[in-house]
């Protein structure tokens, strides 16, 4: 047990000496593994983590979703779901915020990931904002938050991650994330309200458009809304009668959408070679990137098994007896506590290995569960001192101050935590839809 | 009272599989007898994927660990004897006989080199699980079926089935999403995989399709370590044809569970093979059989010989 | 001359996006083939996994060279502030390049012994131990990469392009 708390503390040091995530935790692991089983042994296991990773069937949809959104992004997608959002909500106070945050609702529900959400929109969304006068702390804010619902609305690939690492359904766990994620933008709707209410200047009206101008952008999206009813529609087996028998499953779900956005891109005549090429290549290095933090943390995460932290803490579950509540709340709080300062996935795949048989040995359901770990490491990416959702913002806006993100974030986490007591209390929202496949 | 040497297991297996809590428990309780409380053993859960755990025994990154014979094509060939059909008998029978045609026949090809074989087993018989009903050995032309390769892929190409070639874990999402209509598992698997839920048909053909082959392996290295003594307890009380036995035992109570559970479950229905079915699977079996014993020929087995040896042993026992 | 560098520069990135184009058109005509005419590609998983590895090692030493690895850039200022920023740059990719070592070393290994027993892929029979060179091959140049870069940072400062964030 203390060399599993040793070892976490090793990894937050070189983390913060700005050694890459990856490698962090794979030396860490590297080394532990080494005390407890030998040189031999360690180098192997590594070696063998290395190869088998890569290969694996299942992370197939990481790359594939990842493309998918940025195909859909070179289609201009993003840019028509924020004029329709605009046309509905613009002329209200707060209107332009409060519409990327639905115009990132529409875009998490093609995209995978939170952080791929998050720059996509700001390069549409912040330069609107500051036409019409929006304070910075507001504009950069909204689409922070906002872009945390990419890992929540479904596709996500997170849950496919907490999916291979617990062996769950990913059907269900992107269907179970459609309800939360629909209430995270409702609270975020609030949110901005409650920035605009204490601050009347951080977002003036924009203008009013007229119902001709709502249904043309509205027809614009019909992109978005076929992509996703391709991916989700697939899942639920919606395609799968005569005389097309059109059935995949989620693994594959990733290939269909990246495959259905290339063509819609092709179709526009948005897609040029060297757009593709581009699409290709970023999707390679970003996929690249992931997998060495996967490898890394699975390294770390053998030796923190091999040392016994996951058993010592069931055993002191057991051993304090404690309330199954109770040891929720601390597992959450531990999450909150680790996500000011881990990156999502890392924290993901520190903790899921270790909390998962204690959560699920106390009689709580593994898919509700999942919801919930995507909804912390959701407030995760926009928490000080490491969110990055807001360090994205910082790097694609490029002129406001971290701090000031961070301070225009705070109703939203805070929202966030409504959020999650709201799941807690009310698991049934959670599960409403999984439980109707 | 703690045990001098515990040795690491290492599993690919959820923590609640019959490997698990039937073969490994089994074992570790087994070693602990035989050398009064010695050697002890813990499993240690995911440290690698399946095709990864005979590296792991040979570099000393876990003691002792379980391999499935067909997750690494290429490397097994002599293990293909026992996954054929048409022998008759239970998975403890099959796992006896397995044990005593290796010693015999197999062991002289040295495919487990580096490492030490304790255990030669093989599940339950292999059936088909589906998700719409198969009535008959007709029924499965065309049905897009999760089958391993070698020996079960043979039989599967044979019976007209559409090959779904996806991992292990992506069996439950692979039926519910309808990409495949059927898997072909032994029955045990049905709790494990939630098939109760995804296939709710089971066509049951007597003594199965296919068999799969498992051998639990240790470091030799950490073998002889040991003192000479334990060794000698252990090599004659629980290695060999003893663990072996026990895990083909193990095996049988995973179907039985698993036969309970699917006739106890909501909307399940297990249909058994007719004669006729039986007669015309006669013939299949008869072809793979030729072809994969012309491959143990080749290896350099005395094939027919080693293949009767395990129809006489099974019929034995 | 130099435009031939470049080209031979980008071709990592190609070779990965080939690679990741072959895996989405097959992923579609899989599932197509499959649904509609119940003939689904036989090969398609092994090509899933061999695709996938050629995709994330290409671009690996590349990922490398241009510093894209997930990082968390808090201290940032304050060993700007010191004016350590050089040295802490120094020490993180010597850091990383070493450490990679040894496991590569390990993969090439590994990748003999699968040789020794013969293992192939099962239905493309592609022998495992060539993706195990390919693996072992570019984790060491990746090792190479970031040394080179530890390097330059303490003895070729003003080459070292400025990190992005
Ligand atoms: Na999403
Ligand atoms: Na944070």
């Amino acid at each position: 047990m203390l060399e599993g708390l040793l070892g976490f503390a090793a990894v937050l040091v070189l983390v913060l000496l700005r050694v890459p995530i990856a490698f962090a935790m794979g030396f860490v692991g590297m080394i532990g593994f080494m005390i407890e089983s030998g040189y031999r042994a360690s180098i192997s296991m590594t070696a063998r983590l290395i190869i088998d990773t890569s290969q694996d069937y299942g992370l197939s949809v990481v790359p594939l979703f990842i493309l998918m959104g940025l195909f859909v992004n070179k289609a201009g997608i993003s840019r028509e779901l924020y004029a329709a959002s605009n046309a509905f909500l613009g002329h209200f106070r707060g209107g332009l915020a409060m519409a990327t945050i639905v115009a990132c609702g529409g875009f998490a529900a093609i995209s995978g990931s939170s952080l791929a959400t998050a720059a996509t929109m700001s390069k549409v969304a912040m330069p609107e904002m500051r036409r019409f006068g929006y304070a910075d702390k507001l504009s950069t804010a909204s689409i922070a938050a906002g872009g945390t619902l990419g890992i929540l609305i479904p596709p996500s690939v997170i849950l496919v991650i907490y999916g291979l690492l617990t062996e769950t359904s990913i059907g269900k766990l992107f269907v179970a994330g459609i309800i939360p994620g629909l209430l995270g933008v409702v609270l975020y709707l609030v949110a901005v309200q409650f920035t605009v209410w204490r601050d009347p200047e951080a977002g003036p009206a924009g203008e009013r458009i007229n119902l001709s101008g709502r249904l043309s952008a509205l027809k614009d999206v019909w992109a978005v809304l076929l992509l996703f009813f391709l991916v989700i529609g697939g899942l639920y087996g919606v395609f799968d009668v005569p005389p097309i028998n059109l059935s995949f499953s989620p693994t594959e779900a990733a290939g269909m959408g990246a495959m259905g956005a290339f063509l819609i891109a092709l179709a526009r005549r948005r897609l040029s070679l060297a757009d593709a090429l581009e699409a290709l290549r970023e999707t390679a290095m970003t996929a690249a990137s992931l997998f060495a933090v996967l490898i890394g943390a699975w390294i770390f995460s053998n030796f923190v098994n091999i040392a016994g932290l996951p058993t010592a803490l069931s055993d002191m579950v057991t051993a304090y007896n404690l309330p199954p509540w109770m040891v929720m709340g601390l597992i959450l709080l531990i999450y909150i506590a680790l996500g000011c300062v881990f990156e999502s996935l890392s924290m993901l795949l520190l903790t899921v290995p270790i909390f998962f048989p204690v959560v699920t040995g106390l009689g709580y359901d593994p898919i509700w569960f999942g919801i919930i770990v995507v909804v912390v490491t959701e407030i995760s990416l926009i928490t000080p001192p490491v969110g990055l959702n807001v360090f994205v913002l910082r790097a694609v806006v490029g002129d406001v101050p971290t701090a000031t993100i961070f301070k225009g974030v705070t109703p939203f986490w805070m929202v966030d935590i409504i959020r999650l007591i709201i799941l807690l209390t009310l698991p049934g929202l959670v599960l409403l839809l999984p439980n109707q496949m | 009272l703690s045990a001098e040497t515990v040795l690491k297991i290492s599993s690919w297996l959820p923590p609640t599989h019959s490997v698990n809590t039937g073969i490994f428990a089994n074992l570790i309780t087994m070693m602990e007898e035989a050398t009064g409380g010695e050697v002890s053993g813990e499993l240690v859960f995911g440290l690698a994927p399946p095709p990864a755990q005979m590296d792991l025994v040979l570099d000393g990154a876990a003691d002792m660990a379980i391999i499935f014979h067909g997750y690494q094509p290429g490397r097994f060939v002599g293990t293909k004897l026992i996954e054929l059909p048409g022998y008759e008998g239970n998975a403890e029978d099959a796992s006896v006989a397995y044990w005593r045609v290796y010693e015999k026949y197999l062991a002289a090809l040295n495919e487990h080199r580096g490492v030490k074989v304790i255990s030669l087993n093989t599940h339950g018989p292999g059936q088909i699980h589906s998700s719409k009903e198969v009535s008959s050995l007709a029924d499965m032309n065309g049905l897009k079926t999760r089958i391993g390769g070698g020996v079960a892929g043979d039989v599967g190409s044979a019976l007209g089935l559409i090959g779904i070639n996806v991992p292990a874990p992506k069996v439950y999402e692979t039926l519910e999403s309808g990409a495949a209509d059927a898997v072909a598992m032994n029955v045990g698997e049905r709790v494990g995989f939630k098939l109760n839920e995804v296939a709710k048909y089971l066509y049951d053909m007597p003594g199965g399709l296919y068999r799969g082959s498992f051998a639990v392996i240790m470091s030799q290295e950490k073998f002889d370590s040991l003192p000479e003594d334990v060794q000698k307890a252990l090599d004659e009380q629980v290695f060999g044809e003893p663990a072996s036995r026990m895990a083909g035992a193990s095996w049988d109570e995973s179907d039985t569970i698993a036969y309970e559970a699917t006739k106890n479950a909501e909307g399940t229905k297990i249909t058994p093979a007719s004669d006729d079915d039986i007669a015309k699977f006669e013939e299949i079996s008869k072809e793979v059989t030729d072809k994969v014993l012309a491959e143990l020929q080749e290896a350099g087995v005395d094939a027919k010989a080693a293949y009767e040896m395990v129809k006489q042993e099974m019929a034995g026992n | 001359m130099s435009r031939l560098l470049k080209f031979a520069a980008s071709l990592p990135a190609l070779l990965a996006s080939f690679a990741l184009f072959v895996l989405m058109v097959m992923t579609f005509c899989d599932v197509v083939l499959r649904s509609v005419f119940n003939a689904p590609i036989e090969v398609a998983a092994d090509m899933t996994r061999l695709l996938m590895a050629i995709m994330v090692f290409s671009v690996l030493p590349v990922v490398s060279a241009k510093d894209g690895h997930i990082c968390v850039d808090l201290t940032d200022g304050m060993f700007k502030r010191a004016g350590l920023t050089r040295w802490r740059n120094a020490f993180t990719d010597l850091f990383c390049g070493l450490m990679l070592v040894l496991p590569a070393m390990r993969v090439f290994d590994l990748a003999e012994r699968s040789r020794s027993y013969g293992d192939v892929m099962e239905y493309l029979r592609l022998p495992l131990h060539y993706v195990g060179w390919f693996i072992s091959i570019v984790t060491a140049i990746t090792a190479a990469v970031l040394i080179i870069r530890g390097l330059g940072h303490i003895f070729a400062p003003k080459l070292m392009s400025p990190r992005h964030a």
